[in-house]
């Protein structure tokens, strides 16, 4: 059995010794190197380019800016961008022009040559500025970009959407208790250690190869294609070793860039971001402001919930309108709320866009209703995980939208983590100390969007598995050879995996969403079972008895049931090769095929997820010291349960809990990007921007898992990559609130906003 | 940019003769500059290889004359009884990462004079002296006289810091030295040094431009507080993402006598 | 136009030449240089620790070590650290642990980790934490990490009864 094990990584020897291979380990002959251009206005008209000082540069080989560009605009969900900028630029650090020479330092100081005037324009820093009725508009145009789904967007509104359920209005008017209040997040960056680049290549008809860390070598490829005008069959992108994504590298910002440079220098050309140039090209995690009403009974039946969230989308929409999906659909929260209302909007402004990133609207969503649930408990004076667990959703209850969810551990999640904690002998107190303990529940997905996966048996009887997905780091190439090999009973080393590659690699959306295990390995899980059966036919054959007949042997035979006599996978293949069938392969493709919304239950307005599901769902439980003369807090121990339906590779999926809690941390406490009154970004380094080391990350983070299958997947699996996210900061600031009496409503909770809070109780 | 490595300190003035010269200690400050552009010098002069600026010896005095090019690491080795040294040495465990620690020089980290460093606030409260020597001379000038603001010194054009000398300070003293950061190995959002005897010597950093001073603070709790209190409202710290200057006002005082009280205690 | 100057660099036990201006990190004159990419380039100013080699045997940021500065010091980086493609145990027990995920942090925690075990060879929990808390990893949050550097801690410790 290979499944339920942990074996080690299959590429973690190569990370170990430093041969792995990530992007800007690639070296190609006469590679060029490219330096960029970019915007030191918020928001500008570009007015003209001189570019014939860095064209004289001995060593430059290529060029291009915003008017070379002739198509029409690309992107996402709302194609509002364009590979570079064009006629305007919206953002400081938007990529106006780039070049492309002999080494870096040419290239740079080319750049430096190049020549723009701007006619500087107002621009909008806040959502209350880009809101407000005399405010300068980003996107004028708007009402003629090509939408891939409705958007209700005008003026500085990008796109607005809406969930209802029952009468939320009728609803607060039976409520005993209700609390109001307002949440404010912050832009958190990715801060994957590698930080973005591509290689470039163009062979001599034209056609592209492109190695790029990446979350997508499908996504890439389309957007290349759409960008440049050219069919996808003369694009092909690479998967280098990926050092974290996180979310931050699942679109295109700077690939067709290098492809143009390659393409127009005939050489290969590397792109690479500096970190400083990551926080000011890339994205970022939305800003959010959440107003939130919660009403129930006193015994404590939630009666009625009702949300409005503004994202501060930046200046491109990016995967925007799917944030605040999720946030909409998150927001009411994993409980039987029978009344609920999510309107929500994601605006325009002058920053670096925003998009997605691990969580993707449910941490902002979270933060505020799982924070005021302990308001609630405390109107109600009732204990706050007895409030959760009252109220809690159970197998058969709906998810906000409609959707019945079959299989859910809420309840256990919430009591694993209380009990493990009462268990967990207690931490001494520390002078000058106030000790805190907070909870916080949260739901996730696992499944959207369409992937597929491709297996064959080799002349030798091994097996080569093929899949689009893309491992950030989290484990899925392990996972899926894992999840091949357990369907034949053979020895992970029997199954090779292939790089993901656009020329061979079956499609895959992206690495995002928690799905790769649900989807990817859904597909995986039915490829190899479709191929089991063809051999189990050449096997019947060969046996001369009936399929019904046979089994599996554990190391890669066939065999009668009851009988020794077995064959081997190596003579299914050579039979299969050399005498009758044909080379034995099989392959499985989907889209997310879940039961979907209920429109009979929710009214659903301009979502833009046409389907999503798989439902999972976790608790944490968090102890805090909280210094009340100065604000500082520090996490002592956590307990975060979360349900992966079926642990692939148990000790991957504590991997992935322990580091989404402690970027989750991260969210809570110290991470924030900082935009000054011009609209630059005053966080740009490491020294500015602050993520929790060693000695700021608890040594007690126990990661729980339970696993409650999912029926629709052949294995159970389900996703684990983002909920441990989501849990911290609304945990954390209920254990401040409970050390201390104070509440912080704002992200992140630095020492001065605790003791703002502290001083206000 | 061109590179010499002298091996006297006479040859380093010369060297440093240059336009836009830079002297290379630790280069932890230097080299992260340079990396993010911040400053491009014409020549890098490394002190690397100057006997003279290594080694820690004790004066007739008792107090402790520290080479310029003594790493953070070696500092916070030091195992002292005396106060002085042992601010400075809580301090140097303190800066920081470990790789940082292990090749960063207190002469670099005084030269550059970051106010948010964690050498300026011990060496003030230390009363301890900067050894600075030039072609013209060697003279000493008093911490408390040396950092003049925002990477600013008392160091003048061709002089090179060849020492810290730190007196044992006040004899069965006591010292701490304490820093509130965002995350560790931050720099400080507010850091106090106290040296303790029979009233306090405190200074506090990342509270403005320079280290604030405060001499003969009286022990007891309540006027401790009352005139840590004072400092603050006198102070004229920093507005940044890690703390308003308000927030720096406001926790000073319960800082001061924390360190105080850890001191005594 | 910047003057390259011809550096002898002693590497993982061996002599290297390399070209490079004064102010060329060791990152860049290993990585570009010596094409040993093994050491990476997280932040370029010293503060993530995925650059990090020993030189002289202690633990240096090599993004903030000039190459031209270097001298007769020697240099370890990630690839001087297993042996004939086995191992080291510091390797090992990272792998075993589950500690690597995404791997861009790793060679920067294998030299950590590889320090404090060449002075300390059974470091207690305080110890090992200190050590570490130079490297930044985004995947993991420390803990298999930790894990892996307390069970090697054990086993040596459990060596020496």
């Amino acid at each position: 059995m290979t499944i339920g094990v942990s074996p080690p990584r299959l590429e973690a020897g190569d990370k170990a010794t430093g041969r792995a291979r990530y992007i800007d380990d690639i070296r190609l002959p006469g590679m060029l190197h490219a330096a960029l251009v970019t915007s030191p206005h918020a928001h500008a008209k570009i007015l003209g380019y001189r570019l014939d000082a860095a064209r004289a540069i001995p060593g430059v080989k290529a060029i291009v800016t915003g008017e070379d560009l002739k198509g029409p605009r690309s992107g996402g969900i709302i194609k509002d961008e364009s590979m570079i900028a064009r006629q305007r630029v919206r953002y400081v650090g938007e990529i106006l022009a780039a070049v492309a020479a002999v080494d870096g330092e040419t290239a740079r100081r080319a750049a430096e040559a190049i020549e723009i005037t701007y006619e500087p324009l107002p621009s909008v820093l806040s959502i209350d500025a880009a809101l407000a009725s005399d405010a300068p508009l980003l996107h004028e145009e708007q009402a003629n970009y090509i939408k891939t789904v409705p958007s209700g967007g005008h003026d500085n509104v990008v796109f607005e959407s809406s969930v209802e359920e029952g009468d939320v209005e009728r609803a607060f008017r039976e409520c005993d208790v209700v609390v109001e209040g307002i949440w404010d997040t912050q832009a958190q960056h990715h801060l994957y250690l590698e930080t973005n680049g591509c290689v470039a290549d163009v062979n001599t008809a034209g056609r592209i190869t492109l190695f790029a860390t990446c979350q997508s070598v499908h996504h890439i490829q389309q957007r290349i294609a759409e960008e440049l005008g050219e069919p996808m069959a003369k694009i092909r992108v690479v998967a280098t070793r990926v050092g974290g994504g996180f979310g931050g590298k699942h679109a295109s910002n700077i690939h067709s860039i290098a492809a143009w440079l390659a393409r127009q220098a005939r050489r290969p050309v590397k792109l690479t971001l500096s970190r400083m140039q990551d926080f000011e090209i890339q994205r970022s995690r939305h800003p959010a402001r959440i107003w939130l009403k919660t009403g129930a009974r006193r015994d404590g039946t939630i009666l009625a919930r009702d949300a409005k969230i503004i994202l501060d989308g930046g200046a491109y929409t990016d995967e925007s309108p799917a944030v605040l999906a999720f946030a909409l659909l998150m927001v009411r929260g994993p409980y039987r709320i029978a009344n609920a209302r999510a309107r929500g909007q994601v605006v325009y402004t002058n920053k670096l866009r925003a998009g997605s990133f691990r969580g993707f609207g449910n941490p902002q969503a979270s933060f505020a209703a799982e924070s005021q649930l302990d308001e609630l408990a405390a109107k109600l004076d009732l204990d706050p995980v007895e409030l959760r667990l009252k109220n809690a959703m159970r197998p058969g209850d709906t998810a906000f939208g409609g959707e019945v969810v079959r299989s859910c551990v809420l309840t256990e999640c919430l009591t694993r983590v209380r009990e493990a904690q009462r268990r967990a002998a207690p931490l001494p107190p520390r002078p000058d100390r106030k000790r805190g303990l907070g909870y916080a529940v949260m739901s996730h997905v696992s499944g959207l969007m369409g992937t597929a996966a491709n297996v064959q048996l080799r002349t030798d009887g091994s097996i080569a598995l093929a899949t689009g997905c893309v491992d950030l780091g989290q484990g899925s190439d392990t996972v899926m050879v894992q999840i091949c090999a357990d369907a034949l009973a053979v020895p992970i080393e029997r199954v090779s995996y292939a790089p993901q590659d656009t020329d061979s690699s079956p499609y895959n959306w992206k690495t995002a969403g928690s799905r790769s295990t649900y989807m990817t390995g859904r597909a995986v899980a039915v490829a190899t079972v479709e191929m089991r059966d063809k051999m189990l036919e050449h096997a019947s054959e060969m046996l001369e008895c009936a399929v019904s007949d046979l089994e599996l042997r554990p190391g890669g035979a066939i065999g009668i049931k009851g009988v020794p006599k077995a064959i081997g996978f190596k003579e299914i293949a050579m039979r299969s090769l050399y005498q009758a069938g044909g080379p034995i392969a099989a392959s499985h493709g989907f889209v997310f095929d879940g039961p979907g919304f209920d429109p009979k239950r929710a009214s659903i307005h301009r979502l833009a997820f046409a389907n999503l599901g798989v439902y999972t769902f976790g608790a944490h439980c968090v102890e805090v010291d909280v210094d009340e003369a100065t604000g500082a807090v520090e996490v002592r121990r956590a307990w975060c349960a979360h349900d992966a339906g079926r642990a692939i590779n148990p000790v991957s999926c504590e991997g992935q809990i322990q580091g989404g809690f402690v970027q989750g941390m991260g969210y809570a406490l110290t991470e924030a990007m900082h935009w000054d009154d011009q609209g630059w970004l005053t966080s740009v380094t490491l020294a500015d921007y602050k993520i929790p080391g060693v000695l700021d990350t608890p040594p007690e983070i126990n990661a729980i898992v339970l696993e409650d299958p999912d029926p629709s997947h052949p294995v159970g699996a389900k996703g684990i990559g983002e909920p441990s996210l989501v849990g911290a900061a609304p945990a954390i600031a209920n254990a401040i609130c409970n050390a201390t009496g104070a509440r912080v409503r704002q992200l992140p909770m630095i020492p001065e906003r605790v003791l703002d809070a502290i001083e206000w109780r | 940019m061109d590179y010499v490595a002298p091996q006297t300190v006479e040859e380093a003035w010369r060297a440093l003769e240059a336009e836009d010269a830079r002297c290379l200690a630790g280069g932890q400050s230097l080299v992260a500059m340079m990396n993010l552009g911040l400053v491009a010098p014409s020549r890098l002069v490394s002190l690397r290889r100057i006997a003279s600026l290594r080694g820690v010896a004790t004066e007739d005095d008792g107090s402790l004359r520290i080479g310029a090019m003594t790493t953070h690491a070696e500092l916070a080795a030091l195992d002292t009884a005396e106060c002085g040294p042992a601010v400075l040495a809580q301090a140097a465990r303190v800066v920081a990462y470990p790789a940082v620690r292990a090749f960063g020089t207190i002469g670099g980290s005084v030269a550059h004079a970051d106010p948010a460093a964690d050498y300026p606030v011990a060496l003030v409260a230390a009363d301890a002296v900067i050894e600075v020597a030039s072609a013209t001379g060697t003279h000493r000038i008093a911490a408390r006289d040396f950092f003049h603001g925002l990477f600013e010194t008392a160091l003048k054009p061709g002089e090179i810091v060849t020492a810290i000398v730190v007196p044992r300070g006040p004899k069965s003293g006591r010292a701490i030295y304490e820093k509130l950061s965002l995350v560790a190995g931050d720099f400080a959002i507010i850091s106090v040094a106290a040296v303790v005897a029979e009233t306090a010597t405190i200074a506090i950093g990342s509270c403005g431009p320079k280290p604030l001073l405060a001499c003969g603070l009286p022990l007891e709790p309540g006027a401790l507080r009352e005139a840590a209190a004072k400092l603050a409202a006198a102070s004229d710290p920093p507005s940044d993402h890690r703390g308003s200057a308000a927030y720096r006002r406001k926790v000073l005082p319960e800082l001061v006598c924390r360190a105080v009280r850890a001191a005594t205690s | 136009m910047s003057n390259k100057l011809a550096i002898e660099l002693n590497v993982n036990g061996e002599p290297h030449d390399v070209l490079a201006t004064a102010a060329t990190p060791l990152l860049d004159a290993l990585r570009t240089g010596l094409g040993l990419t093994g050491s990476k380039r997280g932040c370029n100013h010293g503060v993530c620790g995925a650059c990090t080699v020993l030189l002289d045997g202690k633990l240096a940021r090599s993004c903030l070590t000039l190459a031209v500065d270097v001298g007769e010091r020697p240099v370890t980086t990630i690839e001087g650290i297993s042996q004939n493609g086995t191992l080291s145990p510091v390797q090992r027990a990272l792998l075993d642990a589950g500690a690597i995920q995404c791997g861009f942090c790793t060679p920067g925690f294998v030299m950590a980790l590889t320090e404090l075990f060449a002075r300390e060879p059974a470091p207690d929990r305080e110890q090992i934490r200190a050590a570490l808390s130079g490297n930044l990893c985004r995947c993991s949050g420390y803990v298999k990490i930790i894990e892996a550097a307390e069970r090697l801690a054990a086993a040596h410790a459990g060596e020496h009864q």
